[in-house]
């Protein structure tokens, strides 16, 4: 308020310039303004503010004697019927600049004429301190305006992106709490404790010292039914006024809660919680908290939803991957135990996540074409004959017409087309060259081969783990690519070498003991 | 230190000037007004302000022909430009990478961000 008296200023120096007249200016906390600050040693600001006191006390206009000289004039400064200021005028004791010869010392002005100024005056001064202070709130308020538009457009940026995490429900619930200059916001979702979140202004840890525990207990405290919960919120404007909520903290606080669901779906609940009392929850915060909690309801149902396809189309593929193992005795386990090699090799090869997925699939599936394969080639015992041969040779492009459909999977049909590629160019189906065979089914072709030896087939019994190795050290540049076939020397001997030999020591050198072992870590 | 920044807000629409005036000056610091371009640019001169914050659609003078006519200022006195816009235009991104300590922001603007952006460019200071 102070601030705002200072365009009165200038105008009150220039009228003490051509009139007989020095101004005070007076708030309830002191003196704002005194016309002709040379002259101040000649009033006493004691008496002023003690006059001034007795105006605002008073709230109408005032005289007050002046020990010999003329009298102090003053008339209350209002703002909304409350008196805010006084404005104190009178005569100095000595104006030797504007005195003239003829004009008698202490000239008075007509006390009628002198009211109605100074009341006008005054009143000029009051409008326009609270003109100033309506201007003031509007721009705070325009201001507030501001910032809920730019959150709003924040947060559907983030909502509008596919990949929801729990990382931008915290971003989310952080703008809120910085936008809305909330001492604490959160997201509390029961049945997705990986979204739950929640963010605290600095030093609220002072007030608060458990603030997950005191969110708790909050969200525990919201009744089962209340009228506002048939809208999608709860509200405590005031903790003092609902004993539930006294009892949590000893301080003061208010605490919005909107319902995170939509239709009768409930996920959880989006909640504010402020120590400042001088502000309150406005509707324009709960329309934009309610339509994000719904948003973000939609968003993790269509999560859902992708999820729950995701998983359908996870489990036909192994229902395929099952339905060659019961066809072909002899690969049963086979699939699985590529895969594992394979992920191992992926660690190893420290591929980024979308890599290991893609060759996660690529892997179990890689021999999905033999479905297409008759059982009398696929169990023959002995040597096929070159159309038997040629048939067996179809397998991965057959399981690549399988898969294509799939869309789901289609990254991983490299992996599945090319496992039976040759480094030196000589395999099949095109004969692709060293690195132009893609990586992944590089890799699958190395954890395939060192499978196929340890494991028994139709027609040739099990070899072990290290004359295996030593067969793939041969096939090295030839068949199989030669930095990928030290990759899996390397994850043999950290860590199957130890797994085979503890299956040996347990159950005899079986070929079934192997592949029933690798079953059940597999699970 | 910080009181003594200065910070020129120019835009055409009454509002924003208020808004900005209102939160800059609570955040300590002094602002100066203009309601275009070109009294901008003169203000720039006379007034020789710390930050500049400046819409581009204008009326007399646009705020890209503004910053273009001050980059070269930068080499003696450098100080901040925050341009605001409403304008759809990538090729705006472009231009002010050019400009010297420049900063794109996009309305609707956050005024609570505009005076972190400053806050922080003092801060390296």
């Amino acid at each position: 308020m102070m601030k705002d008296s200072d365009r009165f200023h200038g105008f009150l120096s220039s009228l003490s310039g051509i009139s007989e007249l020095d101004f005070q200016v007076w708030d309830a906390n002191g003196l704002l303004f005194l016309s002709g600050p040379d002259r101040a040693g000649e009033v006493d600001l004691e008496d002023s503010q003690a006059f001034s006191a007795h105006i605002i006390n008073q709230g109408s206009y005032q005289r007050a004697s002046g020990h010999g000289r003329p009298p102090m004039l003053g008339a209350p400064i209002k703002y909304e019927q409350q008196t805010i200021g006084a404005l104190i005028a009178y005569e100095p004791n000595s104006r030797p600049e504007s005195r003239s010869e003829n004009d008698p010392p202490g000239k008075t002005y007509d006390a009628k004429e002198m009211e109605t100024f100074l009341t006008n005056l005054a009143n000029l001064m009051g409008e326009t301190w609270a003109n100033q202070k309506d201007m003031e709130e509007m721009a705070v308020e325009l201001s507030q305006n501001f910032e809920e538009l730019s959150l709003h457009a924040r947060i559907s940026t983030h909502l509008r992106s596919l990949k929801f995490s729990g990382t931008m429900v915290s971003a989310l619930i952080e703008e809120l709490q910085e936008t809305l200059r909330v001492d604490l916001s959160f997201v509390r979702m029961p049945k997705r404790q990986e979204y739950n979140a929640m963010v605290s202004a600095t030093g609220l840890s002072d007030r608060i010292s458990d603030q997950k525990a005191f969110v708790d207990n909050l969200i525990g405290r919201i009744p089962g039914a209340t009228p506002s919960l048939e809208q999608d919120y709860f509200i405590v404007n005031d903790s003092r006024t609902v004993p539930e909520f006294r009892q949590l903290h000893p301080e003061q606080y208010r605490f919005l809660a909107i319902k995170v669901g939509h239709d009768s779906h409930f996920d959880g609940w989006l909640g504010l919680v402020s120590f400042n009392m001088k502000e309150i929850f406005r509707q324009g915060e709960l329309r934009l908290l309610q339509s994000m909690a719904k948003q973000i309801s939609v968003l993790l149902a269509n999560m859902d939803l992708y999820h729950e396809l995701q998983h359908f189309v996870i489990n036909m593929v192994k229902s395929l991957v099952y339905a060659i193992e019961a066809k072909d005795i002899y690969t049963r386990g086979h699939s699985e135990r590529v895969n594992r090699y394979a992920m191992l090799m992926a660690e190893r090869l420290k591929l980024d996540k979308t890599e290991k997925e893609i060759l996660n699939w690529a892997s179990i599936l890689h021999d999905i074409g033999k479905i297409g394969i008759p059982e009398s080639v696929l169990n023959k015992p002995g040597s096929l004959d070159d159309e038997e041969f040629r048939i067996i040779k179809g397998h991965p492009e057959k399981g690549y017409n399988i898969l294509e459909p799939l869309e789901q999977i289609s990254e991983c049909l490299p992996g599945v087309l090319h496992h039976h590629e040759r480094y030196d160019g000589r395999g099949h189906p095109h004969g692709l060259k060293g690195e132009d065979i893609p990586f992944l089914a590089r890799i699958i072709a190395v954890a395939d081969t060192f499978d196929a030896i340890t494991s028994s087939r139709a027609y040739r019994s099990s070899k072990s783990p290290e004359e295996a190795l030593a067969i793939m050290d041969q096939a090295a540049g030839t068949q199989l690519s030669p930095d990928l076939v030290e990759v899996f020397k390397d994850v043999f001997a950290t860590v199957l070498k130890q797994e085979f030999e503890s299956t040996h020591d347990e159950q005899g050198c079986g070929d079934k003991a192997i592949e029933t072992t690798h079953r059940t870590r597999r699970r | 230190m910080k009181n003594s920044k200065k910070v020129l807000v120019i835009d055409d629409g009454a509002h924003i000037r208020r808004v900005m005036e209102l939160k800059l000056r609570k955040g300590g610091y002094e602002v100066i007004t203009a309601m275009n371009g070109e009294e901008g640019l003169n203000l720039i001169a006379s007034q020789q302000p710390d930050v500049v914050i400046t819409d581009i659609l204008m009326p007399r003078l646009d705020g890209q022909s503004l910053c273009k006519e001050t980059d070269h200022l930068k080499e003696k006195r450098p100080f901040l430009t925050i341009v605001i816009t409403n304008r759809i235009s990538p090729d705006d991104r472009s231009w002010i990478n050019e400009m010297r300590d420049t900063q794109l922001m996009e309305k609707p603007f956050s005024p609570s961000r505009v005076l972190a952006c400053i806050d922080e460019y003092f801060c390296d200071e």
